[in-house]
This record gives structure tokens, sequence and C-alpha cells, in this order.
């Protein structure tokens, strides 16, 4: 077929080995995701070097299970698209090597995809009308930014953290409650028996431009335990939940109406905490501008938001040469 | 029956094709470490040039180590999709077979050596048997000092190949009976992994791709630590 419509995409940035097939950029016929967390979890953090290991172990079987939960067969697949980077540069590197040798043996084309982009891209998967421009809150362990999503392709950050992402604020924090890993879906579950109001946590820069900073709410957190040792742990992971959401939406809400847009999306692993997703809601109804939140599994990392990516990719600027490395620190 | 061999556990990648009439083209690059480059724009090239088409790989054979982490992975995982997508068995052969067996022809102990990085070495012996060689001793994770006393208390002339041998090469320089082959031989290389599956393919000693398992011989980092943690407690 000529148009390359049913696109293999294939994400191993960080420690989800994943595998979707999505046609015309837009219909997921399938989409697997194998984690690692628990492979990780004892160290309290991704380990490179492991989740190198395991992608290579994992990779193909996924594909394998992509293809055939869609109901096709590997000559059914018109191009590969994968992940080459912002991420883990040896687990990119399983991804892409793998992406361009299957792509080489079916003689179909290959397409590098940016995994900022495919996250911009997982919100149209599920809803397709969006309207532009749109602004897109992605946050997750490894990224958090503010993007004025203006086409498709067309793209401006207008701010990201200064130190650490909100997901590794959560980790941390969790990892210093001894909670456990990972840390978001953790704080999210216990902070639902406690006081947001309880603990007043600072917001660094809530009402001062458009980058983040979370290292020193995680300060202050690690400090108030200290000093309140017999605190309610529920009430710690709601303040700092609170803390972290609002600063979020504050800068969203302030970003979307000074750029015009139509509305607010978000994505990334953060994107899957409820009180976040209550929040942003909250904030747009309350502005008179559309609201979307994906499902969690569009939030997290995944393969089909690559699928999708790598078809608009495509058809805008053609195949990725097959020289094609990863590229760690890639930006949008 | 046409074996396509990926090579690049060391600073070097290849590959090679090849079957019962030898090896029809190789190709390799030393320059920048850019493994995940050059494999694919390689595999292309050299298929083109044995004037073959993929389809026509009956077994895909892949260096599984030990070697440099990152780049012994780029092979691997190449290799597993490539098999993968061709639906073909695989054949995996470890890097220190690899050095050592174009140095065959001697009556000497070969003792492959390859660079580990952080001042040690990958290292195996071997003794020449008819068509080959054959390994007699396990792959071990070493310091090269340790190698080096090794060898001594074996007191038997060796001949070392490897790039571990020559960037160590002070270190097993006061041995008696001990020589070093030279650089042109130091790494694997993807003829050599031809020649070596043909021969097991032949006999269908292969594997499918779930069952290759890659020889890192050191545990990550992390789980050293953690387990220097634990066994401290
Ligand atoms: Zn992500």
């Amino acid at each position: 077929m000529s148009d390359f419509s049913q696109i293999l995409g294939i994400e191993t940035s960080c420690d989800e080995t994943a595998a979707a097939i999505v046609v015309s950029g837009q219909t997921v016929r399938s989409s697997v995701v194998s984690s690692q967390i628990e492979l990780h979890a004892r160290f309290g953090g991704v380990v490179p070097e492991i989740a190198s290991r395991a992608h290579v172990e994992l990779l193909t079987p996924v594909v394998a299970q992509a293809v055939v939960e869609a109901g096709m067969e590997n000559s059914d697949v018109h191009a590969v698209a994968a992940t080459y980077g912002p991420g883990l540069i040896g687990s990119l590197l399983v991804g892409v090597s793998a992406a361009k040798a299957l792509a080489l043996v079916w003689d179909v084309p290959f397409v590098g995809v940016n995994h900022l982009e495919g996250h911009l891209y997982a919100a149209f998967l599920e809803e397709p009308s969006l309207e532009l421009p749109l602004m897109v809150l992605l946050v997750s362990g490894g990224h958090t930014m503010l993007v004025n999503m203006k086409g498709p392709g067309d793209y401006e950050i207008i701010g990201s953290t200064v130190d650490d992402a909100a997901g590794e604020a959560y980790d941390k924090v969790a990892r210093y409650l001894g909670l456990g890993y990972p840390g978001g879906p953790i704080i999210d579950e216990l902070a639902n028996e406690g006081d947001p109001t309880a603990i007043d946590f600072p917001r660094a820069m809530r009402n001062d431009g458009y980058d983040f900073s979370f290292s020193g709410l995680k300060t202050s957190v690690v400090n108030h335990v200290r000093k309140h040792p017999d605190v309610d742990a529920a009430d710690v992971a709601a303040s700092f939940q609170e803390a972290v959401s609002d600063v979020l939406v504050a800068k969203a809400r302030r970003a979307a109406k000074e750029y015009g847009s139509k509305g607010i999306c978000i994505g990334g692993g953060v994107a899957a905490n409820s009180r976040l997703r209550e929040a942003v809601l909250d904030a747009c109804v309350e502005d008179g501008i559309q609201g979307f939140l994906p499902s969690r599994a569009m939030c997290t990392d995944n393969a089909a938001m690559i699928a999708a990516a790598g078809w608009y990719r495509l058809h805008s600027d053609g195949p990725s040469r097959i020289d094609l490395g990863a590229n760690p620190s890639l930006s949008l | 029956m046409l074996i396509l061999g990926i090579e690049s556990a060391t600073a070097q990648v290849g590959c090679a094709i090849g079957g019962h009439e030898g090896v029809l083209a190789s190709c390799h690059s030393a320059k920048g470490r850019r493994h995940a480059e050059n494999l694919a724009p390689q595999i292309d090239f050299v298929r083109r040039q044995a004037r073959v088409e993929l389809e026509e790989i009956a077994v895909v054979a892949v260096d599984i180590g030990p070697g440099l982490f990152t780049g012994l992975r780029v092979g691997i995982a190449t290799a597993l999709a490539t098999a993968h997508a061709l639906s073909v068995p695989m054949i995996g052969i470890s890097s220190l077979d690899l050095v050592a067996f174009p140095v065959r022809f001697t009556s000497r102990l070969i003792v492959a050596v390859l660079d580990a990085r952080r001042g040690e070495v990958f290292s195996a012996t071997y003794r020449q048997v008819p068509g080959g060689v054959q390994r007699i001793t396990e792959p071990q994770v070493l310091s090269p000092a340790d190698l080096a006393s090794d060898l001594q208390a074996t007191a038997e002339d060796a001949l070392l190949v490897g790039d571990g041998a020559l960037r160590y090469r002070d270190d097993f320089a006061d041995l008696k009976g001990v020589e070093m082959a030279d650089q042109g031989l130091a790494h694997p290389n993807a003829a050599s992994i031809v020649q070596l599956a043909h021969a097991q393919a032949m006999r269908e000693e292969w594997v499918q791709p779930w069952e290759l398992k890659p020889m890192y011989l050191r545990k990550p980092d992390a789980e050293i630590n953690w387990i220097t943690r634990e066994d401290s407690k």
C-alpha cells in the first residue's frame, strides 16, 4: 500500500518495552506494553543497564504480540517507527537497532520518532477532533514541560523544569517516606486518606514564568518529616501532591490564557495522577476552555503514540535514514 | 545454507554473509564506535555485494559476548529482529571463541583476551583441534595481573590474542614463552562467525530467538552494589 497506513511502533526509551500497530495515525489496532517495574523496584528507580538488558529480551516477543493482537501478519506492516530520543541511550539503541533490522528485512520504510512528539500525539489518538492551538502539559519521571502545540509538527516549549522532573519528585518523596517504587501511584493512593491542606508546602515559582522547580518541595517534605516524625504519612502525601498539582495547573492555565489555547491537554506518566486530572478539569471548566485527559494507558509510555507520530513524520518528512542512531538528549 | 553473521561486541562492528562456498561478502568498521548507526547499512551493503536476497538467509549468527555492553546489545537486538522478521533460527557464538579461531594453527595454548574496561579483561583458554579450537576454560572476567599469574602457573607456551592482550601487554611482558598476536587479529570478526556458525548449522545446532542468551559476565553496577549491601547486612 502506498500510503504506509499500517505502522508498527516501537518504544524503548526508558523502562517500558512497547510495540503497537496503528492505522493511518489514528486507529490503534494493538498496543502492547511490557513494564519492567518489578525489575527496578528494589533499587527505587530505573537502573539503565538492567533496563537495556530487559529490552533485548522482551522486545521481539512484544513486537510479535503486537502484530498478532492486531490480527495481522508481518507482511501487513507498511512501515516501522521507533523512538530514537530522548531517553536512556542503551535502551533507545535496542529499539532503534531492532526497528531498522525489521524495516530492512521487510523492505519497508523506517522512521525515527521523538518520544516527546509521541506524547503530544497520544491525545489525538483518543480525541482526533481536538482543536488547536493546544497547551500541553507533559509530566513524567523524565520530563516536565509546557508545550504550545500550534499545529501538527509545530510546537514550542514555553517552560520546563530547572531541576527535578515532577515524576522524579514523586519517586524521591516516596522513597524517603519508605513507601516503595514507583512513587506516583503509591502517593496517589495514600493521598486519598490524607488531608491536602494539612501541610502548606512551598509552591516554587508558581506565579512566575513557565519554568518549574521541584527540588525545593522535595527538600521541605524531608525537613517537615524530620521535624515532625509522628506526622501522618497520608497527610504528607496529600499535601505534597496538592502542591505539585497546584503549581502544574496554575502555570498551564496562565499559559493557556496568554497563548490563546483552545484547551489544555496532559500527557506523561504523572498525567495519570488523579489529583492532577481533577485539577486540570476544574480549571478548564472555570476558564471555559477544553480540558482533555487521555486515558491512563495513553498518558504513560506506549508505542501507539510512537506509531501515530511516526505516521505523521513519514508523511511530512519521509523515512529516516537507515544510519540513524539514538539521541539521548533529543529535544522537541 | 546461507548464514548472516553479526559482530559488534568490541570497538568494531561488522557483518558477513556466507555458506558452504565460504564467506561471500563481509564488512567492518572500527571508527567512532558508531555500532547502531553502521550495522543496518552494513547488512544492506553486504547482502548486495553477496548478491543474495535477505529472504535467502537460513540462519542469523551473532556474537553473544562477552564484550562492551552497548555495542553487544546493538548487535544482539539487530540479530534478534532480523531472525524474527525472517522466521529463521539463530546461532550465538562467544567473542572469545571468535578471536581464538583465526589463530588456531598453533600447538601452543591459545589465550583469548578481550578488553573489558575498568582495568579488567575477559578471557578464556583454547587448544587447537581438527578444524578449529576447543575451549578448555570457562570465560571469565579478571584483572590482567591475575591472568598473568594464572599463565605463569600454567608454565606452558601461549599465544595471547585480542585487544585486551595488546592493551595490557606490559602485564604479560615478563612471562616466558608468551607471544602476542598482532593488531589485525585483535577483534572478533564477522567472517569467523559465518565460518563457525556454518559448521554448527550443518549439524542443526541452533536456537530459536527467545532461547538466545547474551554472555555479559558482569552484573549491572546497581546489582553489584545491591549484593554488596545485602551481604554486609
Ligand atoms: Zn515519556
